[in-house]
Order: structure tokens, then sequence, then C-alpha cells
């Protein structure tokens, strides 16, 4: 849905922000100590909740962007590959097969059939021809 | 004659995807790429954008199995407008060659590329293709070695070298390269069938036993291949018909018929 994923997008980019703003916070509150010289001071609770909450928002979010999941399994994706496919190799594929016959339209075959003579040797013959 | 789109009652993305879908997992239903390619070219070709260069390969490629040389010729013009000096679409137009057997034109046309480019490892193949479609197949296998040693990793390479012994009959080196792919591949379950049909067609004794384990191995990445099943049906069929007696005697036989086999 391209609704969603623009809900999830939005979740993702204010829960970067709040991690963002978080962090400022943090680094202020650490120079406000400085300045107080009240160094045992911890983190205020929600500066850490911020940052606590906000990741896991933009988690989330991001596991909705990301798209298909693949199993963990690696053999099990293959489960319905067949050799149907992987014994055809693309950069090697022939085209001197019977389909360059069979589809050929009804008015190439009668000028064809004119030149019987001039046609070279059908594919079966042609291996015999080497062993000659 | 009824269109694609009204025929199946789908709109242009799904013929779209449908294609890419047959592009990724190495389909050859040429005939319906070139149905549903054409359409998708002169219909919609312009809410395409990028994806359409793509497809014109896919179906120019298509176009030559089915002797839709028209087609194959208009998909050729368009990328040569778009793409003037790449070597993909040279390598394209040498297939076309190649399939009108115009091999010596088309052995040039490589030729050229690799000169400019000697690492291209598209054309590289498509002159062992035309080897192969010429029926040398010695030279094939000879050239396919070559290129195998500079470029080890080239799956689809390994499995063409592992068809040509096949049909060489070459059992040993056909198994060879097989190994090769299940290195590689551990979780692929066709290549151990593939293999272990390979031993069981060499046979003898060791390659018997080696022939099983990999057909037990298949079965265990895939539990619905139903090969491995039949292959470990027919190795155990073996195994309970010979009785104690007459074992010795078929190991002998089997040991001489060795002698024979790589």
């Amino acid at each position: 849905f391209k609704m969603a994923s623009s809900f999830w997008k939005g979740v993702v980019g204010v829960g970067l922000f709040a991690l963002a703003h978080a962090a400022f916070s943090a680094a202020q509150h650490r120079s406000y100590m400085r300045l107080t010289e009240k160094e045992n001071e911890t983190l205020p609770i929600d500066i850490v909740l911020q940052t606590l909450l906000s990741f896991v928002m933009t988690c989330y979010g991001i596991v909705h962007i990301a798209g298909e999941f693949k199993d963990m399994d690696a053999s099990s994706e293959l489960k319905n590959k067949t050799f149907d496919t992987l014994r055809n190799h693309p950069s090697f594929y022939l085209f001197n097969h019977r389909g360059r016959v069979l589809f050929r339209s009804p008015e190439e075959e009668i000028s064809s059939a004119r030149n019987q003579q001039a046609l070279p040797n059908p594919i079966r013959l042609r291996k015999l021809e080497h062993l000659h | 004659m009824a269109s694609v789109s009204e025929m199946y009652d789908v709109g242009w993305e799904e013929m779209r995807d449908k294609l890419r879908k047959w592009r990724e997992d190495n389909f050859r239903n040429s005939e319906q790429i070139v149905d549903v390619g054409e359409e998708l070219i002169s219909e919609h070709g312009s809410k395409l954008g990028d994806d359409i260069w793509i497809i014109y390969e896919q179906v120019m490629i298509a176009a030559l199995d089915c002797s839709r040389d028209d087609l194959a010729l208009t998909c050729l013009q368009e990328l040569r407008k778009q793409f003037p000096d790449s070597h993909r679409v040279k390598r394209l137009s040498g297939m076309r060659l190649e399939a009108l057997e115009r091999y010596d034109e088309a052995n040039k046309h490589y030729d050229a590329i690799l000169q400019e480019d000697p690492t291209n490892t598209a054309a590289r193949k498509r002159k062992i293709s035309i080897l192969k479609a010429q029926g040398k197949s010695t030279e094939a296998i000879r050239e396919l070695n070559e290129y195998l040693e500079q470029f080890v990793g080239d799956q689809e390479a390994w499995h063409e070298l592992s068809e040509l012994y096949i049909n060489e009959h070459d059992y040993g080196k056909a198994a060879f390269c097989l190994e090769e792919l299940m290195m590689t591949n551990p979780h692929n379950h066709l290549y151990c069938e593939q293999y272990a049909e390979v031993k069981y067609t060499q046979g003898g004794l060791e390659n018997l036993e080696l022939s099983r384990k990999y057909f037990a191995q298949a079965l265990r990445l895939n539990n619905r291949n139903m090969r491995a099943l039949f292959g470990l049906y027919m190795l155990a069929g073996r195994g309970t018909k010979e009785n104690k007696c007459s074992v010795k005697a078929v190991e002998e036989m089997l040991e001489s018929m060795q002698i024979t086999m790589s």
C-alpha cells in the first residue's frame, strides 16, 4: 500500500527527530550540569524515556518500510525452483532450434519451398557431415 | 485477435511485473513473452519509463526464438538509437546474426567487441554458443574450459559445461562441474540431485554409493523433490534384488566395466 508506506515513513521520521531531540537535550543537560557543578546528577528520566521510545519507534517503522522478509532457511526459497528454469542459461541461448521453422509465417514457407535446393542441410544431418 | 490484457484481464503494471518475473527466473516461454511484451511496448510504451529498454532486450531475444525477425529488428533498432556504442547492444545484434545462421559475421562482431574490451564475458560466451550451434562440441568444451580458468565464479558457465560433458557422455568431468556448483550453492537441492543422477549413470559400486548419498541430501534439502525420491527408490531396488551369491559376480563385472568408464 502506498498510503501505508508513507505513514511508516512518517513514523521513522518522527522517531529520528525525537532521537535527535533527546540527544540534544542530553548534551544540554550535561553542559548545565557542568555550569552548576552538580556532577552527581544522572540524566533526567524523561530524556532517557524519550531516547528509548524514539529508538523503538524508529526500528518499528523501518521494519515496515524495509519490504518483504526472506525466510531464514536458505533452502526453502528454492523449494519451488525446477530444472525448467535452472537449466536455462541466457548467455548461452541457441537459436538453431525448431522454433525457427515452426513459427515461420505461411508466406515465408511458400517461398522457402520454392528454394528447396538452396536450403542448407537440416540440422540433424549437420553432425554427420563432420564425420566425412 | 483479442489482446493479452483483454484475455486475461490484466493491467499494464501486472504485465510488466510478469515480464520482470520471467526475466529474473530465466523463463524461456518465448511465445508468451512476445505476446505480452509486444503489447506492452506498443500500447503502454510511454508509461514504462526506463524499464522499456530492458523489456526491449527481453522481447528481442524471445522474438528470435519465435522466428519473429521483424519484431527483433524493431527492438534492436530502438536499442541502437538509444545506446549507440553499447557493447550489450552489439551483442544483441550478434545474436540476431546467429539466429539467421550467419555465423561468420556474428563471429566477426564478437571479435570486434573483444578487441575493444578483452574482459567482455558476454561476447566470449556467445562465441562458445556459436561453436555449439555449429556442432563443434569439442572446441566449445575447450573454449569453455579456458573461459572458466579465468572466470572461475561463473555458475552459468559451469552448468553449461556440465551439460556439454553429459552430451559427450563424459560423466566424470560433468560430475566435477556439478561439484563446483554444489560447493558454491550448498543449499540448492537441484544441483545435488543432478550430481546424484550423473553418478548413477556413471555406475560402479562407489558411484552408486555416492549417488544414494546425494539423492538423500537433495531430499533433505527439499522433501518435495520427486526426482530425488525416485532416484533413491531405484537405488534401493537394486540393493534388495541381489542375493548373496551373485553379489560377488556383479561386483566383479562392475570392476571390469569400470576400466572403460572414466
